[in-house]
């Protein structure tokens, strides 16, 4: 009980002592983890949102359509009602495929449901604002009507006609925009289309007066829901061209759109978790011979070693903990913007499911024990004396890259040695800008993918919506991994500018001025960081091929190689500031800090 | 270059530590000329000002008031700039804790302010070289400060400072963590300056570092209290020192 | 000096000339100043207390160096008594402590004044045994010498520091009173 106390006691101390240190490593992991729930939750709140779309909407179990039209057909279809395993239906009733025009100038192919005024048990689409068709007047699905920017009391032309929005609905018998048109006319494949409904005549009339394409479906529900399989089969053999859709193709049709969302956000949480590491990596590596000291410290008073482990790791791994849960809950409250990106469902995203929950606390808690293994390590190892007196990391004699570096202007001689002090400390910068860079590659790919827009016949006017849901999430995984390699950078820089300041007072000493200590400690991250920009390039290129159609575009590379020289130039940036801070400070106090 | 007044000048010299109540002046108004190839030792217990004093005429610090001439040239007014170009060709320093890059070699540590100071390898090499051998570390060049003993990194340190002929070398405590047999060492190395002519600044608290100067300044709570010219006033020859004669 | 010359005899019996350079070589540049008669005058006074004999070599009658002197039983004697005893120089500090004591009461001198000047004389002769010791090759028995002397006048010099300090806060208290 003591120990617990005693652990709980140094833990807290220490944070106290290095906030910034504890807050980087909260937001890091935060990020991490709340990318990564988000990027598994996806298709289970894709399918929890249709879940209650059907739920609200007396969802079909099955929709029977028939591209052919015609009293047979209809009777056919009316058929499939008196199977025993149907324990309601609604229909048959008349799809028209129509174009439809908002606001003068939007154009889109539409999908016309005839319904009755008063919806039956079956395929009840909900009104979320107006009321419910009426003669003369329209209601739009909430998703199409998003899209185009319609509202209850706007005038929409659907073939050539002008209508009143009387209303707006969800529905689950049809999957979300745009994705409306279930088969296409004549049983053929389909635009992107949205859905609109009318009352059954005004459906008639709109298809005659213009002799438009129509097909046929039936709405059933089934006695055992989970049996369409099985009812399907049964069917199989109608004598006419039926095309059964069961709740579970729906549902499916649903997370087409999050199709490549997913792996933005999961390979995004990877890399954003490898950047939180590297970036808490070289703050506890900066703090490794305090550490050692710390831990001396508590062995010489008598700690045991598994004392030393449980003060070093319950700093991280709580930390690490607090953000996972902080994490979870960012994932929970973006779920429903990022999972719908149509409005065409509704209902609320429930947590994130188990498994995700502990694939989040696996990474925090990975995060957590990898920045700290070697520090940890070493500090248990290290004898308790040695450790007292442990004094800053002895780096190795290079005799080579010193020799290449006395050929070089004073910046980069003194650059290039500071970068040999630290290998490691040098790959973690390369990594950084590697990781910046191949999230910019796979922004710039993306953006260079052509696509075919919702409007008529591809028509850009209305947008893509899948594209740009897959843009916005990935320039939000970019952002966010951009500002962590920024914090690294800056972070690297100072710690290397405190590690080296002895050396660098002495460089002053010797004459090297203040302008040249700023440049040299800049070199030190740029160094590294130009080749890791490099790699960067082919690395997000290859990544994204592995994701993205094999027919995917190239960007232009011109714009690839600009995105890795503006990289180095912001690390540039970026180093100048903590870089010149420390080399302002007085020769003599750090000469005699180094003393004392 | 115009060196008539003294290698290193200072008048109504103050540095001041700290602010408001914590105010400490470590150097009281002082006036000081170092004449070209003198070796002036300046002693004191140990707060009273003198590494601060050595610190200002080096252009490490600046004065709170007064004036610091180097080489006939002003110093206290210069930019960090100037005054780490200063610092390059006409100063070098030796410090008490050596102050050598811990991953750079001997030779290498040696180099580095002829590098500094623009010039070619071939040339940081040759002077290392040469400075390596006047400090009888030449079979050591290859060697990291850390397999090397206190005194041979204060040797090495001298050799650094001497790299770009400086005008003047100051050395703050050279022998503080030293033992007998290497101070020995380094003050050898210091006779063999003043022979040649260095001029010299040296801070000490020990009497037989000081003891090698000419001249001898020491220093109370930020004032010189004393100034003694040790050389040439002959006392009788050695032998009167263990009571030979009479 | 008697008894090491003495104790110079003890391992066989010498020239007068050959025990001078022998102790020039020990003392090295501490005993350049030493009088080249000074090795007879001592002879002459131990052979007069019955500690040497001389005894005249034969072959050269011409030259007076070719006296040998050898130790007596006697002269053994004393040497093994020298070498047994553990008598040592006392330092005389008490003659300049009083100095100081006498100045500061009778307002003769400022006894800070005093051991400046003191400790100014003391610093010139370590500056001279410090670098007669510089000059020395290592390993050399003058040398070892010399530091012996180097370290006096270092302990010397740091109880003058004392005394300094001591009398300048008398004088502080002097004025403040």
């Amino acid at each position: 009980m003591g120990s617990i106390v005693l652990v709980v006691r140094l833990v807290l101390a220490d944070v106290r002592r290095h906030r910034v240190q504890a807050a980087m490593l909260l937001l890091a992991v935060t990020v991490a983890t709340a990318t990564m729930a988000l990027g598994l939750s996806l298709r289970g709140v894709s399918d929890a949102l249709y879940e209650q779309t059907r739920a609200a909407t007396a969802g079909p179990d099955v929709v029977a359509l028939s591209g052919d039209t015609g009293p047979a057909v209809t009777s056919a279809l009316a058929s499939l009602a008196d199977d025993p395993e149907v324990v309601a239906h609604h229909g048959p009733y008349r799809i028209v495929y129509a174009t439809l025009t908002a606001r003068g100038s939007t154009s889109s192919p539409v999908v016309v449901h005839g319904f009755a005024e008063t919806p039956g048990a079956v395929d009840r689409p909900l009104v979320t604002s107006g009321r419910w068709v009426r003669s003369g007047g329209a209601v739009l699905e909430r998703g199409f009507a998003t899209a185009l920017g319609v509202g209850v009391g706007d005038r929409v032309t659907i073939a050539g006609r002008s209508y009143p929005v009387v209303g707006i609905a969800v529905t689950a018998a049809t999957s979300i925009y745009p994705w409306a048109a279930q088969i296409g006319p004549g049983g053929g494949p389909s635009d992107y289309s949205g859905l609109a409904w009318m009352t059954r005549p005004d459906a008639r009339r709109l298809a005659a007066s213009h002799d438009l394409p129509v097909t046929s479906a039936i709405d059933l529900k089934l006695r055992d829901p989970a049996a369409t399989e099985a009812f399907m089969d049964a069917h199989s053999g109608l004598g006419i061209r039926v095309t059964f859709q069961p709740w579970q193709f729906k549902a499916e049709q649903d997370t087409v759109i999050l199709r490549d969302a997913q792996p933005i956000l999961v390979v995004g949480s990877w890399l954003l978790s490898f950047l939180a590491i590297t970036g808490v990596a070289a703050l506890a590596a900066g703090r490794a011979v305090e550490q050692t000291r710390r831990a001396g410290l508590l062995k010489a008073v008598g700690a045991t070693p598994g004392l030393i482990t449980a003060v070093l790791f319950t700093e991280y791994l709580a930390l690490a903990l607090l953000a996972d849960a902080l994490g979870l809950m960012v994932a929970h409250l973006a779920m429903p913007a990022i999972a719908s990106p149509t409005a065409s469902r509704i209902g609320d995203a429930a947590g994130p499911d188990g498994a995700t929950v502990v694939a989040a606390t696996v990474l925090a808690v990975a995060v957590a024990v990898l920045s700290t293994l070697r520090p940890t390590l070493r500090a248990m190892r290290t004898a308790t004396v040695t450790a007292l007196t442990a004094t800053a990391h002895q780096p190795r004699h290079r005799p080579w890259l010193t020799a290449l570096s006395a050929l070089l202007p004073t910046p980069l001689l003194l650059g290039l040695r500071l970068t040999a002090r630290r290998p490691g400390r040098a790959v973690l910068q390369a990594c950084s800008s590697a990781t910046s860079v191949i999230a910019i590659a796979a922004l710039l790919t993306l953006h260079a993918q052509p696509e075919r827009g919702y409007g008529l016949d591809g028509s850009s006017v209305l947008p893509n919506l899948r594209g740009e849901h897959d843009r916005g999430l990935m320039l939000a995984v970019t952002i966010l991994l951009i500002a962590l390699a920024v914090v690294n950078t800056v972070t690297l820089t100072w710690t290397t500018a405190m590690e080296a300041r002895a050396n660098m007072a002495v460089a002053r000493t010797l004459g090297a001025t203040p302008a040249q200590i700023t440049a040299g400690l800049s070199a030190a991250q740029l160094l590294p960081g130009l080749p890791g920009a490099l790699i960067g390039i082919p690395l997000g290129i290859g990544l994204l091929s592995l994701f993205a159609a094999p027919n995917a575009a190239d960007p232009p590379s011109a714009w690839l190689l600009g995105a890795a020289l503006a990289t180095v130039l912001v690390t540039a940036a970026l180093t100048a500031l903590p870089a010149r801070l420390a080399a302002r400070r007085p020769v003599a106090q750090a000469l005699s800090a180094e003393t004392a | 270059m115009n060196v008539s007044g003294g290698v290193v000048r200072a008048r109504g010299l103050v540095k001041d530590h700290g602010q408001g109540q914590s105010r400490v002046r470590a150097v009281d108004e002082v006036d000081l000329e170092v004449p070209q190839g003198q070796m002036l030792a300046v002693m004191g217990p140990s707060g009273c000002g003198k590494s601060t004093l050595l610190h200002l005429l080096g252009g490490l610090e600046r004065p709170t008031d007064g004036e610091v001439w180097v080489a006939g040239r002003r110093i206290d007014t210069l930019s960090e700039r100037a005054l780490a170009r200063l610092r390059r060709r006409s100063v070098g320093f030796v410090f008490q804790a050596f102050h050598l890059v811990a991953e750079l070699s001997a030779a290498e540590n040696v180099e580095l302010p002829v590098l500094l100071a623009g010039r070619s390898r071939r040339e940081a090499r040759r002077r290392a070289g040469l400075l390596l051998d006047r400090v009888g570390l030449a079979d050591r060049a290859r060697h990291l400060p850390s397999q090397l003993s206190g005194g041979q990194r204060q040797r090495i340190a001298i050799a650094r400072a001497l790299a770009n002929d400086p005008l003047v070398v100051l050395a703050d405590e050279p022998t503080g963590n030293l033992d007998t047999a290497a101070t020995l060492d380094v003050l050898r190395i210091f006779e063999d300056l003043r022979s040649a002519g260095q001029t010299l600044v040296i801070v000490t608290h020990d009497e037989r570092v000081a003891a090698t100067a000419d001249r001898l300044i020491s220093m109370r709570d930020g004032l010189f209290v004393d100034d003694t010219r040790l050389a040439g006033s002959h006392t009788g020859g050695l032998g009167g020192l263990i009571g030979l004669e009479g | 000096m008697q008894d090491a010359v003495l104790a110079m005899l003890a391992k066989e019996p010498a020239h007068g000339y050959h025990l001078r350079v022998r102790l020039r070589q020990s003392l090295g540049p501490l005993g350049e100043s030493m009088n080249p008669g000074q090795i007879y005058v001592t002879l002459a006074r131990l052979e007069k207390a019955g500690l040497v004999v001389c005894e005249r070599a034969e072959g050269l009658p011409e030259r007076p160096e070719r006296k040998v002197y050898a130790l007596t039983p006697a002269g053994q004697q004393r040497v093994a008594a020298w070498l047994a005893e553990v008598g040592w120089p006392k330092p005389d500090l008490a003659e300049f402590h009083l100095k100081l004591v006498a100045a500061a009461a009778a307002r003769l001198a400022d006894p800070v004044e005093l051991v400046a000047a003191q400790r100014r004389e003391l610093l010139r002769r370590l500056r001279e045994a410090q670098r007669a010791a510089l000059a020395e090759p290592a390993g050399s028995g003058a040398g070892l010498l010399l530091e012996g002397v180097v370290l006096r006048l270092q302990a010397d010099l740091r109880w003058l520091a004392a005394c300094e300090r001591a009398w300048s806060e008398v004088d502080h208290e002097v004025e403040g009173g």
